[in-house]
């Protein structure tokens, strides 16, 4: 007999997590690595400039003017006798050049990646976190429905708020209070477990929780995002915060049909009965069980809006309509150079570049992960 | 008496057809006692554990007719928040499915310790020996690091020991059991049969056992209802299902057991299939298929028919 020969290894589950997985797949991807690579080297600028920058004595001072060093090419050296000590560049060169009122471009634009940094990674939260729980609502509670007197207390709500604001105390007061006695008045009988006898009418089904939802996001999809964020923009007083909201608040759509999608397969899992039947409560069940579930195409998605949110930052401010004007960004560098496109063309290649080399490496990164998450991608390899 | 369902009816409302799934059953379960439902594919076993734990999807599902009474309190008349307090912690449930009833991004560890937390406050560290416990208790081989595995690094007995231990997490009165072994392989479903006995023997707690397999009922039940198409065909003490079947369906049942079946003879089996639950037959639903049916089968529903003691059975014709 030979099975003596054998020494049978105990049969043991392959110990590679799901990330080392992804990491082996995507390392294969040249090209998404070197946007990796580009995306921490800009995070590292980014901070660093953030650092270097602020504070009361900068060590590269953004807003120094000097009218006499005004628009040299990259690479020049100061003119050291025409300059105060403390005006001299710390590098001892202009490595961008100068712009049109002396600043020092390197500094402004260490100052400007931060923006940029800030806005794509806050905007696109913003947006991920509206998608995600107006997906989660919408694929979960979808089928639910609106009854008719809900919309009715929400219209006596807001009529009595609207009356309020524009200065009938009376009516108005007088609406808040109908409303919120309503909503008291169906509290009490939930608690009381009666079930509760709306007028036959005022009970039917006017509308689902998921009509409303995706119907919203087919309005917001309706309009240029674009034109839509300029018209916000111009309402509120601009500020850097202010931006990152509004392009956050305009961009959570795609997040949403995703995650709504996601969660119409994921809400007839065997696992989620089972979490039911533990009595985890609804919201713990989406947010808990099935989010991790749906959320990784999510980040993808995320990854090249980032893209996005910085291109549009940019935009805003070359329209003037982005941060306001003593803090630097690159869309507002690209703007002020334009007018001397022909006598200083650093002043817009500069600014172009940087965006054009960070846009394209969060596109090449995102690309990179979702081919690495595509499970057909995984089989062949 | 722990838990009672009485005249239970649940019903699905399809485009233009209403599927009676559940057409007014009633079982009691007392105090530490295996209680089996038996019945082929599609008869309502499911439908009629789901709904005692409020689970079946409504939209469509509706229970139309009923109570479910479990230590006294009607779990129907509950809403949510009460829903929610009784399962896990006093009701628990075992799906059939090991593999898609675990979530394969995390730990089981942690899937367990989802389970103790929903229910109690507990420290971690305590919250650590427990799931330990727990495992240990289910006889999973080094529970400290089987903790870390995530679902699809276990095998399927040892993913169903799993979901044991989740719905004994919170010690509760009665485990529902939706054919916990049909997925299984026959050794390892003898050793759940064994982990389940033994677990109800130390900790004295109530098992609804849902199957289609006889052999699993002669092991474990002490009691026994067979269901057919969504009403209790037949219900007993195992002994008395098993050595003096009243009802034809419950006979046939029995006669296609393949150990009951000589060598190089044909195996039994039941002309005909369940009827699609929407469209059930008149008076008694399992007449087409009844070797011993009568004319007043196909006009007159069957009323129940007492044998011995608490031996019914749904069949004029056997019962005189």
């Amino acid at each position: 007999m030979t099975h003596n020969q054998y020494t049978l290894e105990s049969p043991s589950a392959p110990r590679r997590t799901r990330l080392r997985e992804l990491w082996q797949l995507f390392r294969e991807n040249k090209l998404a690595i070197l946007g990796l690579i580009i995306f921490v080297l800009f995070f590292m600028t980014a901070v660093s400039g953030v650092i270097l920058t602020s504070g009361q004595r900068p060590v590269f001072d953004p807003a120094m003017v000097r009218l006499q060093e005004k628009l040299l090419p990259p690479l020049t050296r100061p003119h050291l006798e025409s300059l105060h000590p403390t005006e001299v560049p710390t590098l001892g060169i202009y490595l961008f050049g100068t712009d049109d009122l002396g600043r020092d471009v390197f500094a402004r634009m260490l100052q400007g990646a931060w923006v940029s940094l800030t806005v794509g990674f806050v905007a696109v939260g913003i947006s991920v976190l509206v998608g995600i729980f107006m997906g989660g609502i919408a694929g979960y509670f979808g089928q639910e429905y609106i009854c008719l007197d809900h919309i009715l207390i929400a219209f006596i709500l807001s009529a009595g708020g609207t009356l309020l604001s524009i200065g009938s105390i009376g009516s108005g007061s007088a609406c808040l209070g109908v409303g919120l006695l309503c909503i008291v008045y169906r509290l009490f009988s939930k608690i009381l477990g009666e079930k509760l006898q709306s007028p036959g009418l005022l009970h039917k089904k006017a509308i689902s929780i998921d009509t409303i939802i995706m119907r919203a996001v087919d309005i917001m999809l309706c309009f240029p995002s674009f034109f839509l964020i300029l018209t916000v923009v111009a309402l509120v007083p601009a500020s850097m915060y202010n931006i990152m909201i509004v392009i956050g608040l305009t961009s959570w759509m795609g997040t949403t049909r995703f995650v709504r999608a996601e969660f119409l397969s994921l809400r007839e899992q065997d696992f989620v009965t089972a979490a039911k039947a533990l009595g985890v409560g609804n919201f713990r069940i989406i947010f808990r069980h099935m989010m991790p579930n749906a959320v990784a195409p999510v980040l993808v998605s995320a990854t090249i809006g980032i893209a996005t949110a910085i291109l549009t930052e940019a935009g805003l401010s070359f329209l003037g309509f982005g941060v306001p004007p003593p803090h630097a960004t690159w869309g507002n560098i690209l703007s002020d150079g334009k007018r001397f496109i022909f006598d200083a063309p650093w002043l817009t290649f500069i600014p172009g570049i940087g965006i054009l080399i960070v846009v394209l490496c969060f596109n090449l990164f995102g690309e990179g992960l979702r081919d690495a998450m595509n499970p057909k991608l995984r089989e062949r390899g | 008496m722990l838990l009672s369902v009485q005249d239970l009816k649940v019903y699905f409302r399809g485009r233009d057809t209403v599927a009676r799934a559940v057409d007014g059953i009633s079982f009691d379960i007392r105090h530490g006692e295996t209680v089996c439902l038996v019945g082929e594919s599609g008869c309502g076993k499911t439908v009629s554990a789901l709904t005692i734990l409020d689970l079946i999807p409504r939209p469509p599902g509706e229970v139309m007719a009923g109570k479910v009474l479990f230590k006294g309190t009607d779990l129907l008349k509950l809403d949510d928040v009460g829903m929610q307090k009784i399962r896990g912690n006093h009701i628990a449930m075992v799906f059939q499915e090991p593999l898609t009833s675990l979530n394969p991004v995390f730990t089981i560890g942690n899937q367990i310790a989802e389970a103790i937390l929903v229910h109690e406050e507990v420290g971690s560290e305590e919250l650590r020996k427990r799931c330990i416990q727990l495992l240990k208790d289910i006889g999973i081989p080094s529970p400290e690091q089987r903790l870390k595995d995530y679902p699809h690094q276990m095998s399927g007995g040892q993913r169903q020991r799993v979901m044991i231990a989740m719905a004994l997490a919170c010690n509760p009165e009665l485990i529902i059991a939706d054919e916990p072994t049909t997925a299984l392989d026959v050794t390892v479903q003898a050793q759940i049969l064994n982990l389940m006995q033994s677990i109800q023997q130390t900790s004295a707690m109530s098992v609804l056992y849902i199957t289609h397999d006889l052999g699993v009922v002669a092991n474990i039940a002490d009691r026994v209802y067979v269901m057919y198409a969504g009403i209790i065909a037949e219900q007993g003490d195992t002994a008395q299902i098993f050595n003096n079947p009243r009802h034809p369906y419950t006979q046939g049942l029995l006669a296609s057991l393949p150990s009951r079946s000589r060598r190089g003879e044909r195996l039994h089996s039941i002309p005909g299939k369940v009827p699609d639950p929407a469209y059930k037959p008149p008076g008694c639903p399992f007449h087409p298929r009844c070797p011993l049916a009568i004319e007043s089968c196909k006009i007159q529903f069957p009323d129940m028919v007492e044998h011995g003691e608490g031996h019914l059975s749904r069949c004029p014709v056997t019962g005189d």
